[in-house]
């Protein structure tokens, strides 16, 4: 969680919200949260587990949307 | 209830010491999502108020507002987390309580330091970020 918190505060571009499953269990349904923590960018979800720095940048830089 | 035990709120006291800049919390209260079976009884939006209220008695740089609705929140209850009063995206949904309140403290730490803590590289790569991203990671209290 803490590695989307940093990357929203160094861009602009970037915002980043913990969103806790169980009460939102519609949204969550959707997003097939199964495992958390579940990223998920820009309503799309992308991947499960807790990745170092270096991976997280480059997963978010290569997220595709749907 | 305390939201915190007596040896967890001194270790919280000291982290927020090392705030380098004020941080505000504003909860943003709405309408709310029929939670699971079993949590019905919860008022999840009063709650919110009461963690982020203790809290903000830690340290004397934090501090909070109740916002019925704000403009751009979608889910509530939601806990806005504003370094100098500046809205810069971070966010937490929902009650932050047990094992996820310390992703809120964590937001607290990260919003209250004057650089960002990424790596070089990192801040690099973001810089060249050509579209927004709106990042959401779904977690569980337990």
């Amino acid at each position: 969680m803490l590695l989307a918190y940093r990357c929203a505060l160094a861009s602009p571009r970037i915002t980043a919200a913990a969103v806790e499953a169980s009460e939102f269990p519609k949204l969550a349904e959707e997003m097939e949260v199964w495992a958390v923590p579940r990223i998920v960018v820009n309503g799309v979800p992308q991947w499960d587990g807790a990745v170092p720095e270096r991976v997280f940048v480059e997963r978010l830089r290569a997220a595709t949307f749907g | 209830m305390a939201i915190f035990r007596p040896e967890e709120e001194a270790k919280v006291r000291e982290l927020l010491d090392a705030l380098e800049r004020p941080v505000e919390l504003v909860v943003a209260l709405g309408p709310e999502e029929m939670p699971l079976h079993g949590a019905r009884d919860i008022d999840f939006g009063a709650e919110t108020v009461r963690v982020v209220e203790e809290l903000c008695t830690l340290s004397a740089s934090l501090s909070s507002r109740v916002e019925q609705e704000p403009a751009a929140v979608e889910r509530f209850p939601a806990v806005l987390v504003r370094p100098e009063g500046e809205e810069v995206g971070v966010r937490y949904d929902g009650l932050p309580w047990g094992y996820e309140l310390g992703s809120l403290v964590g937001a607290v730490l990260e919003a209250g330091r004057r650089e960002p803590s990424l790596r070089a590289e990192s801040l690099e790569a973001l810089a060249g970020l050509d579209r927004d991203l709106a990042i959401d990671v779904f977690v569980t209290p337990t």
